[in-house]
């Protein structure tokens, strides 16, 4: 039968069946596991409305304390703690047993922390003594309840989605709004995670008055940004043609030419010089002061010259653009470049890096080109790239207005090759002919962000009726509803407030709209209570609907077409709903979902704080990967089980050398087949999560068990009691024990067990990976001893067992997990036990299609869950 | 693989992921500000480039010469340099043996910077500093003055970065433009009648008004558990009132009326005794009237080439900066520490005159509830260590004066970069211990009534201080 199976899943490769396997045995591979575990399922053997046994609400084990624990407390503590003497106003006979409702649960905290760490009974009394076993007995029992008891604390309130954005949220929505390119830079304070990682959750997401008057000021400068005044600024214009360098370096005195057929010319070509493609001249070239061109007309495609610059791997080209930048507006940089050979191994791109030097010592540089731009075409057929930079948000030379020429007013760009060329007679070179910079750059004038604000209108000359046609418009989009007239008057009394001390409309209408950026309805996501209110929980409106989906899936606010839909009341349609999920999944929009999902469901920002990775372009391509597989994943409608275990990974060419995947070129991340030799596949294995979860020099069991317990399985284990012992390192014995051993060792104190055997196995089973989770075989000469015994019994032998175990036996478990992840995501709140039927129901639905991760999103959207308050 | 810091950090761990965070970190602002009717507690920083002169033992010139002053705490003597402070001496601490980590391998080109926020701002790339400490101070007590903080500079505006021009940074690390010019300092505390500020703060009012309008509005639309949330937001705008009432109350009291006789506002720099005593005088008269309790000035740019290579032209020397490169010319020494000694004799006279006013509205007199500090972050030749730093008044504050403080390990002659006139002295190797700035930082800022435990990620307080 294995046999059988193994065949099968070779022929369907990755993709989830239906196909049923019907021995218990151990499999063979883990594709195998894959299906076995499915055919385990019980949301798949359950007929409709059953309700699950998943996760029942605990409830009190108040028999076994009278049986057991209460004796023991009885024996050992009661002389102190009891009718006689009440040390500490202590009575352990006076204690509700029952911690889930009663009131005793803080004075328990207290039993449980002083019996687990063996402070009582006090060791000089030889009467009360408690056996290990006893105290094992005792501390089993409490941290069993304590667990119940902060569970059902947490999980009985009922919490609401009403909440604020968040501070990206908030960030996209303005620049939705208003059609800008880039974010305004924001100072808002960052958001705090709730338990589960969320960073959108309701109740965490306060409002100060210090955020208040923040949110203000920003409109007022993303309005700014957005809207132009007077006359359209002259554009000032550096165009730096090859061929012109050439013949300006050639002219004059001795020009230090050289041959490309030369022996010299090895010299030479690892520095940039201008070659001349057809005769083979070259000669060398840094560039000198550029200053603009007054004729010169940005935009203009002119021939292909055969002279070109010739930047070779790591050099740059820097270019003196002296003081004439204007302060603000977009820096547009047209660079045409081609490669100089085509081999598919090497790839480069380019960088720009915007730099002033104002005297000794006081200089700065920044990297200004948001991501490196890949050279893609043959130097024959050079391809225009262009990179947008606004001006006002980067670092600037602040004498570069002086009148004086000391500090030093010049402002440069310097265009970098970056590139994995290796060397050999034809190097893989960028070749560029031609350069232009333009600033301010605009597509049109007045910009198109301008007059979505103010808007063609033959009104234009009564402010009084031209106010309330912007007004109207822009409350639509702000407040994602149809405005009432009266709601534009008071905007209006505003503006007339303002006008006088304006000189123009513009100025007076953009104070009045940055206060309607500061509206509550901007900042908060609504749930209107109706009058006529029937169904408990009631249905949130369609328009409603529109923004919760926009925040889930765009993390911004809803478009027109969304917009449309819920005023005609045709949202919630199953068809037209199921066709616009489709939309906005396939918009770009959607990257920002896995994007902020993924890095909050992991916890991926705690890499940012992760020192002993040093390599910059390595961390971010740990951080980024898991964001491109859940993409990959969502793309394609995948089987959520990848995140467990997938037969490819996600690479760029840093990561895939990080992991010795052969082969991967260039910064973007690609699927790659994940041969069983790399142990790789899926997110466990990923650098991002083994690394943040080291101690900077070694790998951390304890903090993978528990990251794996939290994020994977939704299980998170109790938070450790306070005062627990030490591992005494100045204890030889424990000095010669292995990383494991010294675990086992800690785990067999008595105090320490009843945790750690469920959080400790979890984690051994990484122990192959190393801190920047490399795969390794040996630690310190010893080979790794990655099998560990779950509490269960269940054996886990290293990290292909784990995944067989999960893949086997918790798929349910894990999709449980995934369904309750993905809604509180998706909500913007915590859950709660009265959500436990939806999630089971949720999960059930899910598992019958095939734990597709997109089935997933349509199930969650037109589930009750998110069409209700 | 370390098994303790494995249960350290574990729990540390695990707390992290909890309650700890719960708290947005912003509210903290709000804790301990200071009431209105105390005495004012005020703090000034006077920062001078290109460090002092330390010749070596075994230069004849170190007798008279070297800046910092020889003996013990409190038997401690004066040099030529600081002579002009002996008057003084029982209101002044000078200290050595401090300095910020961070900058410690940095050119000395680029370290005004960071001599207030102790930030790690390296000698390239990209740059990024961070809050200076009068700014800390001015958040706590900015609200009861006029004017938050007086930030000025020889060379005024903000400079270039690692090239300031101004002491201050905010709290978002962007540097604070400072004032260079007089007449315009002196406008803005004692003439101008704040138009703008009136017209906008009334412009904020009514927008205040139609957000609680619409506020209350969608709250009748809520339910009663949602409407507790948008109380927050409503809060949130009421505390912004109450903030703007206060700026209303500085629009309506009028400015204080101030003795003009001892300011020269169009002096310039090339005119040192008259421009650096005007520019002290407006400190000393922005004090006395209460339109700030925080103020900065900088002596000039680091690095020369500037108004402020004028101000040695006040002890018939040409080009401060250069004084630094010249010092195994003849006299070069000697000259060098002509220019400080002139640099402690202005901060002298401004001590001084604090010190004979008495405090206008409370205890003392105003050097008493002043700390004024004086410094520069390198000692010898562009060497980011052991800054030579005085601290002047403060008494009722806490601060006991009259001492040489040495802090650190293995410097206590101040030998270590001593001599030294090429680059090849700020790149060798720290040999000798010092401790970090920012505790005195800490100290101050206790001092000054705001509650914090750290600086610049340096927590604790300096010993004996």
């Amino acid at each position: 039968m294995k046999i059988f199976t193994t065949t099968i899943l070779v022929i369907l490769g990755s993709t989830c069946t239906l196909l049923a396997a019907d021995g218990l045995e151990t499999p063979a591979t883990l594709e195998a596991a894959k299906e076995l575990g499915r055919v385990k399922s019980r949301f798949l053997k359950e007929t409709s409305a059953d309700t699950k046994a998943v996760d029942a609400i605990p409830t009190a084990n108040v028999d076994h304390f009278q049986a057991s624990v209460a004796p023991l407390l009885n024996k050992s503590c009661l002389a102190c703690h009891g009718p006689e003497k009440s040390e500490g106003r202590l009575r352990v006979d006076q204690l509700n047993p029952d911690l889930l409702t009663g009131t005793d649960v803080e004075r328990w905290r207290e039993v449980y922390n002083v019996i687990s760490n063996s402070v009582m009974p006090p060791e000089d009394q030889p009467d009360y003594a408690l056996a290990d076993v006893d105290r094992g007995h005792i501390a089993d029992w409490l941290s069993g309840e304590l667990n119940k008891a902060s569970l059902i604390r947490r999980n009985n309130k009922v919490h609401s989605s009403f909440r604020r954005l968040t501070k990206y949220e908030y960030n996209y929505a303005l620049q939705d709004l208003l059609g800008l390119p880039f974010a305004i830079p924001n100072t808002l304070p960052p958001e705090t995670a709730s338990e589960d990682g969320f960073k959108n959750s309701s109740e965490l997401l306060q409002m100060s008055a210090m955020q208040f008057e923040t949110y203000r000021e920003i409109g007022l400068k993303a309005l700014k940004r957005a809207t132009v005044t007077g006359e359209r600024p002259q554009t000032v214009t550096y165009i730096i043609s090859m061929q012109e360098e050439m013949n300006t370096a050639m002219s004059g005195k001795d020009p230090k030419t050289f041959d490309k057929s030369d022996e010299s010319y090895k010299k030479q070509r690892n520095q940039p010089h201008l070659l001349n493609r057809e005769s083979g001249t070259g000669i060398r070239f840094s560039a000198g002061k550029s200053m603009p061109q007054s004729e010169a007309v940005a935009g203009q495609t002119p021939a292909v010259s055969p002279v070109v610059l010739v930047l070779p791997r790591s050099k740059e080209l820097k270019l003196d653009l002296d003081r004439f930048l204007p302060d603000e507006g977009i820096m547009r940089v047209r660079i045409r470049a081609g490669r100089s050979t085509m081999n598919p191994d090497e790839f480069a791109s380019l960088r720009l890096i915007f730099s002033a030097h104002t005297s000794n010592n006081a200089n700065f540089s920044q990297v200004v080109s948001a991501r490196d731009i890949p050279v893609t075409e043959p130097g024959d057929n050079p391809q225009f790239i262009h990179v947008d930079i606004p001006l006002s948000d980067i670092q600037r030379n602040p004498f570069r207005k002086l009148t004086t020429t000391f500090p030093r007013r010049d402002e440069f760009l310097h265009i970098q090759n970056v590139s994995n060329a290796t060397g050999g007679e034809e190097r893989l070179n960028v070749l560029i002919d031609h350069i232009e910079i333009s600033a301010p750059f605009y597509e049109q004038w007045p910009p198109k962000t301008h007059t979505d604000i103010f808007i063609a209108s033959s009104n234009k000359g009564d402010e009084e009726i031209y106010g309330r046609e912007v007004l109207n418009r822009f409350l639509r989009r702000v407040w994602r509803r149809p405005i009432t007239a009266e709601e534009v008057g008071q905007f209006m009394a505003l503006y007339a407030k303002y006008r006088p001390e304006f000189s123009t409309f513009e100025e007076a209408m953009l104070e009045v709209l940055a206060t309607a950026l500061a509206t509550p309805e901007f900042l908060y996501l609504t749930q209107r209570a109706t009058a006529e209110e029937t169904q408990s929980p009631a249905n949130i409106s369609e328009l409603e609907l529109a923004s919760r989906l926009s925040i889930f899936l765009w993390s911004s606010i809803p478009d027109d077409e969304l917009l449309k839909l819920a005023e005609q009341g045709k949202l919630r349609q199953p068809n037209v709903l199921a066709d616009q999920v489709n939309r906005m999944l396939a918009d770009p929009r959607s990257r920002r979902f896995s994007q902020n999902f993924v890095e909050q469901w992991l916890g991926t920002d705690r890499l940012n704080s992760v020192t002993h990775v040093t390599d910059n372009s390595l961390k971010e391509a740990m951080q980024a990967e898991p964001v491109a597989f859940f993409d990959e994943v969502l793309r394609r409608n995948h089987c959520i089980m990848d995140f467990i275990h997938s037969d490819y990974v996600m690479v760029n060419e840093r990561l895939a050398t990080h992991y010795g995947i052969s082969g991967v070129y260039g910064p973007h991340f690609r699927k790659m087949p994940a041969d069983p030799h790399t142990h790789r596949g899926g997110l466990l294995t990923g650098a991002a999560i083994l690394t943040m979860n080291s101690d900077g020099k070694d790998s951390h069991p304890l903090k993978r068990g528990v990251w794996m317990l939290k994020r994977i399985l939704d299980d998170p284990p109790p938070p450790p009691p306070p005062n627990v012992p030490e591992v005494d390192l100045t204890n030889p014995e424990i000095l010669k024990m292995t990383l494991k051993e010294r675990i086992a060792d800690h785990r067999n104190k008595s105090a320490c067990l009843s945790c750690h055997s469920r959080i400790d196995p979890w984690g051994i089973a990484f122990e192959n990976y190393d801190a920047s989770g490399v795969y390794r075989t040996q630690i310190k000469d010893q080979p790794v001893d990655a099998t560990s015994e779950l509490f269960n019994r269940q054996t886990l032998a290293g990290m292909d067992g784990l995944k067989k175990y999960l893949l086997t036996d918790r798929q349910d478990q894990f999709a449980r997990a995934m369904v309750h992840k993905l809604t509180a995501y998706a909500l913007g709140r915590p859950l709660s036990f009265g959500d436990r039927a939806d999630i089971d129901s949720l999960t059930s639905q899910l598992r019958q299609r095939n734990d597709g991760l997109v089935d997933l999103i349509h199930l969650i959207i037109s589930s009750n869950l998110f069409n209700s308050k | 693989m370390n098994n303790k810091s494995m249960l350290l950090s574990r729990r540390a761990f695990l707390r992290g992921t909890g309650v700890a965070l719960a708290l947005p970190w912003f509210e903290s602002f709000a804790a301990g500000s200071p009431s209105v009717n105390e005495t004012p507690k005020r703090f000034v920083s006077v920062y001078h480039p290109d460090g002092v002169g330390l010749p070596l033992k075994s230069d004849p010139a170190w007798q008279d010469w070297s800046w910092f002053p020889r003996g013990g705490e409190k038997d401690f003597e004066l040099t030529k340099v600081l002579d002009v402070l002996e008057p003084l001496r029982s209101e002044i601490t000078i200290y050595s043996g401090l300095s910020h980590p961070a900058a410690r391998q940095v050119h000395g080109h680029s370290n005004a910077d960071q001599y207030l926020t102790g930030a790690p701002i390296g000698g390239d790339g990209p740059y990024k500093n961070s809050i200076s400490l009068d700014q800390v101070y001015a958040e706590h007590a900015g609200d009861f003055t006029r004017h938050s903080s007086l930030v000025m500079s020889t060379n005024g505006g903000v400079g270039g970065p690692r090239g300031a021009q101004t002491q201050s940074f905010n709290r978002e690390g962007r540097p604070i433009p400072a004032m260079n010019k007089p007449k315009e300092i002196f406008d803005m505390l004692f003439v101008t009648s704040g138009k703008d500020a009136a017209a906008r703060l009334a412009r904020s009012k009514s927008a205040l008004d139609l957000l609680i309008d619409n506020s209350r509005s969608l709250g009748r639309q809520l339910s009663s558990r949602d409407q507790e949330t948008l109380k927050q937001y409503l809060d949130a705008v009421r505390d912004t009132e109450l903030k703007l009432a206060k700026a209303q109350k500085w629009i309506d009291t009028p400015i204080p009326e101030v003795d003009t006789r001892n300011l020269h506002l169009d002096a310039e720099p090339k005119e040192a005794r008259l421009y650096f005593q005007t520019m002290y005088e407006l400190i000393y008269l922005a004090f006395l009237s209460d339109s700030t309790r925080v103020a900065t000035f900088q002596l000039g740019r680091e690095n020369g080439e500037g108004p402020h290579d004028l101000l040695s032209l006040a002890v018939g020397l040409h080009g401060a900066h250069g004084l630094t490169h010249e010092v195994k010319k003849p006299d070069g020494w000697k000259n060098l520490g002509t220019y400080n000694r002139y640099q402690a004799e202005e901060f002298g006279r401004f001590a001084q005159r604090l010190k004979e006013t008495p405090e206008p509205n409370g205890q003392g007199n105003m050097l008493d509830n002043t700390l004024a500090m004086h410094g520069s972050a390198s000692s010898s030749f562009h060497l980011s260590r052991n800054y030579p730093i005085i601290s002047a008044g403060g008494k009722n504050l806490g601060f006991t004066n009259g001492r040489y403080l040495k802090f650190g390990k293995g410097n206590e002659d101040n030998q270590a970069g001593a001599g030294i006139d090429t680059d090849a002295g700020w790149t060798a190797k720290v040999e000798v211990e010092e401790l970090p700035l920012a505790k005195l930082f800490v100290t101050i800022l206790q001092r000054l009534g705001v509650e914090t435990d750290s600086f610049g990620g340096y927590s604790g307080t300096l010993n004996r201080v």
